[in-house]
């Protein structure tokens, strides 16, 4: 249900790609979904992680132009770091540059996704998360990434600091790109295999043609992989912190999308390519995703550092432990 | 129309206990086998082990008592066959009678086929090998020639099966036979079941490249076979074979084939201490992880009654591609390679550098998936 009062929101918020933020983010305010992860007393839906995956799957296969993610899981750093009313979206950095004094932020963040209408940040990725007020930051320059979605570098002075304890934003926002990623995945190959079905070439469908139907089988083998390391690590995050799984998801993803974006335009040929054509909205966005919130090699190097930091002759047995302690949680839930 | 988790295992009660008995079991019997013995293990008949497992009660786990089996779940099973491929244990001999041919015959075969036989392929003592390609019938598989005609004392069998893989270690063969004409493709197959010692059969094994001897041809030269040894309908061998295929392509066999490699990588990265080894065992882990929760959710699927045909084929074809791309991955990250002078891992990487380009061959080739999954996705 929530998933299909998300498909209908988000089809509503892309029928005009021009419409600016300023009358798209009120709606989604308005249902509420900001608060997926909150609990019902604070205001929120009282979600979990697998709802979370869902709706932002359906967002990523709408390639809604928003920071729902990053809000979903910011609104849930800040309720964690006791602090309730933002004005504005809540967003997360994961680059950032500076110091704290008397719990006041001094430095800058880059590639913040929507920078400009944050009522705070989420510094993640180095120590302790961290949510910086936004009050009275600077917007020092407003930037996208390739698929032109907001990406701003911000400047603080003495910006007032809470601490965010036992969270991990940049897992949250690796998790929320893994469903963004699985989402534009799928519907990309289903836009590739309807083309295939329609255009016509050398007197037939060119999905006919042999070359073009293993092209896209080797895409929805590797959409399903992204799909299914999405969901399980989605399932490890209802149980604990789920770092391994989060990690395996995005590096996973991230793979997979260099992929669907290479498929995807091989079948739509020059049409794939004008902006007029809705594919670039989920391919744009598929190697923009690609890097956020850690690419490929950045989550490769953390499981790697994990799995040879185990006693010799332990990878075997620690992975089907985990497996075995995840998928009871999950069958008990 | 993607695989997703609509379909899980729980782990199951005991677990735990039963992974550390397969482990033990495993353990022991291989002792200082070196990685090499343990890459591909699928591959290495051994009835001495089979017969192990058997006592063991790991062979028909999910199959009902009646026949010997065990009536466990099938999560129980699942973690029987991933711990023994990933001990590198030599399960050849039994592993297609427990995969895929005992599950046939209990769902296709008479009750006189199953009493006789499951019995003992739960031992660990009765063989399968499977025949279906033939030398001009390969990824065509509906184009078999081998033919029985139907006579007063039963079926006649005359023509040539190839590929089989231990058929010369085997008992019987589940063979894909034309019963009608050759115009009918698939609805002109039957399957038998065979024994191999039957007079007119000739078995010959097959040199391969790495140098083992473990497929075979066999040349069938006016076999009478009862028509009690027909499995289901006259006909209908297609649709029983395509449901045989879905046990055969999704299973754990088609991640940890080369899975003595990666623990050798881990070793290498633990005592190197270089960061490209670093990175290739995390992108290793991370495909790893992601096909063992394709496969689960596939086995899981099957074992609900569903019939996964498309989940399979990309579980095949996605964990073949990365068993393959493990080898050539080391090797291009190593300066150099000692081949020639007895250490593990040049032997183990020679192996599977060799022996790799079959495991997308065995099975169903990569070529015959991808069609499988473009039909699925609705381009056929």
């Amino acid at each position: 249900m929530l998933v299909d009062m998300a498909e209908k929101l988000f089809a509503d918020l892309t029928t005009d790609r021009s419409a600016p933020f300023a009358t798209l983010w009120p709606r989604v305010e308005e249902m509420g979904f900001g608060g997926l992860l909150l609990g019902e007393e604070e205001g929120g839906f009282g979600g979990d992680a697998g709802d979370a995956f869902a709706v932002l799957k359906t967002a990523g296969a709408a390639a809604l132009p928003l920071p729902l993610a990053e809000e979903v899981f910011g609104r849930l750093a800040a309720a964690r770091a006791g602090v309730v009313d933002v004005p504005g979206i809540v967003t997360i950095a994961t680059r950032w540059d500076g110091g704290i004094a008397g719990r006041r932020f001094t430095g800058t963040t880059t590639a913040v996704p929507w920078g400009r209408e944050a009522g705070a940040v989420v510094l993640t990725g180095n120590g302790p998360d961290l949510l910086v007020m936004a009050r009275g930051a600077r917007v020092l320059r407003e930037d996208a990434n390739p698929a032109g979605e907001p990406r701003d570098t911000l400047s603080f002075e003495g910006a007032e600091v809470h601490e965010v304890p036992e969270f991990s934003a940049l897992h949250w926002g690796a998790l929320s790109r893994s469903a963004q990623i699985a989402g534009a995945l799928d519907r990309a190959l289903a836009m590739s295999i309807e083309y295939a079905n329609e255009r016509v070439q050398f007197g037939r469908p060119i999905g006919k043609f042999q070359s073009v139907q293993h092209s896209l089988a080797i895409f929805a083998m590797e959409a399903s992989a992204a799909l299914s390391a999405g969901q399980a690590a989605a399932r490890a995050a209802e149980v604990d912190a789920a770092h391994f799984e989060i990690a395996v998801a995005k590096c996973r993803a991230s793979q997979a999308a260099a992929v669907g974006h290479a498929s995807a335009h091989a079948a739509h040929g020059a049409i794939g390519f004008t902006m007029e054509h809705g594919l670039n909205h989920l391919t744009r966005r598929l190697i923009a995703w690609r890097s956020e919130f850690g690419g490929q090699a950045f989550w490769a190097d953390r499981i790697g550092e994990h799995v040879l930091t185990m006693p010799p002759g332990q990878f075997w047995p620690n992975l089907t432990a985990r497996s075995d302690v995840l998928s009871r949680a999950a069958g008990s839930k | 129309m993607l695989m997703s988790d609509t379909f899980r295992f729980t782990a199951p009660p005991g677990a735990d206990e039963l992974r550390a008995k397969v482990r033990e079991l495993a353990e022991g019997y291989l002792a200082d086998k070196d990685p090499v013995t343990r890459a591909n293990c699928w591959m290495r008949p051994d009835p001495a082990f089979s017969l192990l497992a058997g006592e063991a009660g790991l062979i028909g786990m999910v199959w009902p008592k009646k026949y010997g089996g065990h009536e466990r779940t099938a999560a129980e099973r699942y973690i029987v066959m991933e711990e023994l491929l990933a001990a590198g244990a030599p399960v050849c001999s039994h592993w297609v009678a427990d995969r895929q041919s005992g599950a046939l015959l209990l769902k296709y075969g008479t009750e006189e086929q199953r009493q006789k036989i499951i019995p003992g392929i739960v031992r660990g003592e009765t063989y399968f090998c499977i025949g279906l390609s033939e030398p001009g019938s390969g990824s065509d598989l509906a184009s078999v020639r081998t033919r029985a005609t139907h006579t007063a004392e039963g079926w006649r069998i005359n023509g040539q099966k190839i590929w089989s893989t231990i058929a010369h270690k085997s008992h019987y063969m589940i063979a894909l036979i034309r019963t009608g004409s050759e115009e009918e493709r698939q609805k002109g197959l039957s399957q038998f079941l065979i024994d191999l010692s039957m007079p007119g059969i000739d078995i010959r094994p097959i040199r391969d490249l790495t140098g083992t001897e473990e497929f075979t041809e066999v040349f069938f030269d006016d076999v009478l076979v009862p028509d009690s040894m027909r499995i289901g309908e006259v006909g209908e061998g297609w649709k029983q074979v395509t449901a045989e295929l879905a046990l055969e392509r999704s299973g754990p066999e088609r991640y940890l084939t080369s899975f003595s490699l990666l623990n050798a990588l881990i070793r290498f990265g633990q005592t190197s201490g270089r960061d490209d080894i670093r990175r290739l065992v995390g992108q290793a882990v991370a495909e790893l992880w992601s096909l063992r929760e394709m496969s689960m959710s596939t086995a899981a699927k099957l074992a609900s009654g569903e019939d996964p045909v498309v989940e399979a084929s990309i579980v095949k074809d996605l964990g073949t591609g990365y068993e393959q791309e493990l080898p050539r991955a080391v090797q291009a990250l190593l300066e150099e390679v000692d081949f020639a002078s007895g250490d593990d891992f040049g032997r183990l990487l020679a192996y599977l550098l060799q022996a790799s380009p079959s495991f997308s061959l065995r099975g169903g080739t990569r070529e015959v998936l991808r069609g499988i999954i473009a039909r699925g996705l609705g381009l056929r």
